[in-house]
């Protein structure tokens, strides 16, 4: 497909995901609706990966410069609030590293005893 | 010089010089702390407070930019599509470890608020930090925090899993890569997804997926915590 056809397609996924937050009032925020119904699209085959490669393509592999100027903000704190940025600082990062490992290891330890049950499940049923 | 830095213009071409800079650094330095967006954001706030150039003139142009964040985050559904069997198979764990990381942040953040006397204000800007940029600044307001300082918490978050995604597993031995990246994405939103996805399809994918369902579940669950404390 031509690239201003994929992205026609995904604007119009991006318009129709704030017109369901806008106007429907599903409280979610629109790209994520949008995102959503991409995935949708992509499950019952009416859209291709293939199809919209290009754009996706260039959406995903340079990701973190669409965040850049949102970052950006970082020059507006209040006087206030900079009087604490030292602890916020610590703050932000410890519970981010604390979040991560908690995450983390309850998926890895609970994939784990899944693994392990079928694993065994299998060993059990003696067919392979 | 003013109408220049009033077009739009000006904050694109900044915003994409100074992101070129910080990839280009970071792929020639491999150090975990050169985070193409760490040193690209330095750069334009330093380039804009030794011009004494406003944050308004930079987000004429910037604000183009941020328009694409709506897109980008659209097509994460397609390496979600792609992982969508392992998702399946996993569905349990996944679920489980995204609600007890979205858990844990909210957790520390009121526990610590409440330790060092940040104040209710800050306490409720810090709480949806974890999640995604548009959907943490809506949460934020929505609870009784300051958006700006929402944006702000998020983005450090973020720098920090991208930047630490990578110890934090190694130190914890997390070395299943479906929790690797559901770890990044819990914690860490779309920043850690661009490490996530630097470690391998898989995490990506995971990271993303998380991204969506752990921003879903503190915007559920946040504004209800919140009453309780």
């Amino acid at each position: 497909m031509r690239i201003p056809s994929q992205l026609a397609i995904i604007f119009a996924i991006c318009l129709a995901g704030e017109f369901l937050h806008r106007i429907v009032g599903v409280p979610l925020p629109g790209n994520i609706i949008g995102m959503v119904l991409l995935l949708i699209l992509l499950c019952l085959k009416v859209l291709k990966p293939e199809q919209i490669s290009g754009v996706s393509g260039f959406f995903l592999n340079h990701l973190a410069l669409f965040f850049l100027p949102p970052s950006i903000a970082i020059m507006a704190v209040g006087d206030d609030i900079l009087a604490k940025w030292p602890l916020l600082l610590v703050l932000c990062i410890t519970f981010t590293l604390v979040t991560i490992a908690a995450g983390g290891l309850t998926t890895q330890f609970l994939i784990r005893l899944q693994e392990k049950r079928e694993g065994t499940a299998r060993n059990n049923g003696g067919k392979e | 010089m003013n109408e220049l830095v009033n077009t739009p213009l000006f904050g694109i071409l900044l915003t994409l010089v100074a992101f070129e800079i910080g990839v280009l650094v970071s792929k020639k330095w491999k150090l975990a702390i050169l985070n193409p967006i760490l040193i690209a954001n330095v750069l334009i706030v330093g380039f804009l407070l030794t011009t004494g150039i406003s944050l308004e003139s930079y987000n004429i142009g910037g604000n183009y930019i941020s328009v694409l964040l709506s897109p980008a985050t659209v097509v994460l559904a397609v390496p979600l599509y792609r992982q969508i069997s392992k998702l399946k198979q996993f569905w349990k764990p996944i679920l489980a470890g995204i609600a007890i990381g979205s858990l844990t942040s909210i957790a520390c953040v009121i526990f610590f608020s409440k330790l060092f006397g940040l104040g209710r204000t800050l306490m409720l800007s810090l709480l949806p930090k974890s999640i995604t940029i548009p959907m943490g600044s809506v949460v934020s307001e929505q609870i009784g925090g300051i958006p700006s300082v929402t944006i702000i918490a998020i983005t450090v978050t973020g720098i920090t899993g991208a930047v630490a995604a990578p110890v934090v597993c190694r130190f914890c031995r997390i070395k299943n890569r479906v929790a690797q990246g559901i770890a990044i994405g819990t914690a860490s939103h779309a920043l850690g997804t661009t490490k996530a996805m630097e470690m391998g399809e898989v995490q990506g994918a995971m990271s993303s997926l998380s991204i969506g369902l752990a921003g879903l579940f503190t915007a559920i669950v946040a504004p209800i915590i919140v009453t309780w404390f």
